[in-house]
């Protein structure tokens, strides 16, 4: 079990483990092991950071920065957005509560990546092009974090809130002091939820903002591919650093997201 | 605050207050999703055919023409293989490996993390290093040379294009539907497995009797939800062979952004957009079919 289970890890990481060796090596260091495949393939020789000088020099540190903002701002606004929604599905009682779910539900539910063409002239006739208002705003209200609060909310006793609704606590006061701390793991699995999102969004940023200026990561690296070649050195150094960030998130938390996503029950 | 509710609040119920909790919510909805599709449904029964005329009304011929379209027709039966095809794959490899990450392993965390690190990087990452990976002179030519076999074309190769999207679309997807199915693994109750031990069930009938039963709405939101993410793929298609060669990977979505983006005709461009929410929608619906037979 233990041995079938390593090699399928391995068998998982090693593309991207290939692409971090490659990332520190010259580039036709890389070509030159890759046939035939020897140990030299995935073990580097000569260790260099000329991958990540010319990848600094096509401004991908900013890139790297527009993503991380666009990706906090859509974190907080989203989870902000989706736990108050959640909130109200499933401990107010309000008439058309069924209604106002389906119609949430269906909406968040049309794949965003149908519709982003027209979004996309919406979009351009509000003149958001080219803004972090328009890279953030698609991801922040998302069905599928909402389901997950919901769930989550719906398994809090009604007599907590109740109790504290007696002692005279309005409903902000309930929804932050009792619902949100005691629904940390849902948070933290809903946040990954939008987070990888919006740090894998490819297609809405390619279209929503071309100026260089607000290129996010994900499309900087995709535009080493470029008409002139293709500088691989500097997209595996892209990959890289663009994987690190997530990686030490993942790290952390995954034991939360396991958590949050069995105790919700998916409902 | 009263805490007899009058008769007008009783029927009101927490309106108001909702109104304000769910107000972005309902905006964000309306506005980023609801409206967009409106906007689809509606540019796509009018012509906008490249500025020669001026915008008028054609009601459905936009997808009359459109499904008259052999390219169209021939993405839709690529999708439609794929989605055959890719969809048992990831679920039936997520299943097995959920359940063997699952078991009381050493180091079971970090294999979970292992192979749950490819859903972390931009797609668009992913598909460059597939794309060297797949090269005529790359590694994986590399490997089967060290084996003696021919060099194979991989994404060049019309018999092997799908295929080789499907290796690394499923590299990506398949660690994320992972973590879904060990969530539901976590939730069964351990003493049903003992129980059915002590009866003499062995590793086989225990997976069919309980484990498959207990997962059932995890695997039919699995099922869904992948399906639409394998419905969408756009990313990996455009950098590994932009829907090459002839036709053989021209995934919907591909082919839509190009009918948008490479020949501007807007049109037909909003009306595949319809055709393929409504593909979504429908399987949704059948998501929640399945959700609600589960919940019984």
């Amino acid at each position: 079990m233990v041995v079938l289970g390593s090699v399928i890890a391995v068998l998982f990481v090693l593309p991207l483990w290939w692409a971090a060796v490659s990332a520190l090596r010259p580039q036709r260091e890389t070509f030159a092991t890759l046939s035939p495949v020897s140990l030299w393939t995935l073990l580097p020789r000569g260790l260099t950071i000329g991958n990540f000088d010319r990848l600094f020099d096509a401004e991908f540190g900013r890139a790297l920065l527009n993503s991380t903002v666009v990706t906090v701002a859509t974190l907080v606004i989203g989870l902000a957005i989706c736990a108050t929604a959640a909130f109200a599905l499933a401990v107010l009682h309000f008439p058309g509560r069924g209604v106002v779910f389906a119609v949430m539900v269906v909406s968040f539910l049309i794949p965003f990546d149908a519709i982003a063409i027209p979004l996309m002239s919406i979009f351009r006739d509000a003149h958001l092009e080219n803004t972090y208002l328009a890279l953030v705003l698609p991801g922040v209200g998302n069905g599928f974090a909402v389901f997950l609060l919901r769930g989550f909310f719906l398994g809090v006793p009604v007599d907590l809130a109740e109790a504290a609704r007696v002692e005279g606590l309005g409903w902000w006061g309930v929804f932050w002091r009792i619902y949100l701390p005691l629904s940390r793991p849902a948070l933290i699995g809903a946040g990954l939820i939008l987070f990888v999102f919006q740090w894998q969004a490819y297609l809405w940023p390619l279209l929503i903002a071309p100026d260089p200026e607000m290129t996010v990561a994900p499309v900087a690296i995709a535009q080493f591919a470029g008409q002139q070649g293709v500088d691989f050195g500097a997209i595996f150094a892209g990959a890289v650093l663009t994987a690190l960030v997530p990686l030490l998130i993942l790290l952390f938390f995954q034991r939360y997201f396991t958590q949050s996503v069995s105790s919700s029950g998916l409902k | 605050m009263s805490t007899v509710p009058t008769r007008t609040s009783r029927r009101l119920g927490d309106l108001p207050i909702a109104l304000t909790f769910l107000l972005p919510a309902l905006l964000a909805a309306v506005l980023l999703r609801l409206w967009p599709t409106a906007k689809a449904v509606w540019d796509s029964l009018r012509s906008t055919a490249l500025g020669v005329e001026p915008t008028h009304w054609v009601g459905v011929e936009q997808y009359r023409t459109l499904l008259d379209d052999p390219a169209f027709l021939n993405s839709l039966k690529i999708t439609l293989l794929f989605g055959i095809i890719v969809n048992p794959l990831q679920i039936a490899v997520a299943l097995a490996l959920a359940v063997l990450f699952n078991e009381r392993i050493r180091g079971a965390g970090l294999m979970r993390t292992l192979v749950f690190l490819p859903v972390a990087i931009p797609q668009s990452v992913s598909a460059v290093i597939w794309a060297v990976a797949f090269r005529p002179d790359g590694p994986l030519n590399g490997v089967l040379a060290r084996l003696g076999i021919a060099p194979q074309g991989f994404l060049t190769s019309p018999g092997q294009a799908l295929a080789s999207i499907i290796v690394v679309v499923s590299w990506i997807g398949v660690g994320y539907w992972m973590m879904f199915l060990i969530a539901g693994l976590k939730e069964i109750d351990p003493t049903l497995y003992e129980a059915a031990s002590l009866d003499g069930a062995g590793r086989w009938a225990r997976f069919r009797g309980i484990t498959l039963p207990q997962l059932r709405r995890q695997l039919a939101f699995v099922l869904v939800a992948d399906t639409i993410s394998n419905l969408l793929v756009f990313a990996p298609v455009q950098i590994l062979t932009g829907g090459g060669p002839n036709g053989r990977t021209d995934l919907i979505m591909n082919n839509v952004f190009e009918r948008a983006y490479v020949r501007a005709d807007a049109g037909a461009a909003a009306a595949g957009t319809v055709i393929v929410a409504v593909i979504a929608l429908a399987i949704v619906l059948v998501q929640f079919r399945l959700l609600s037979k589960g919940s019984d």
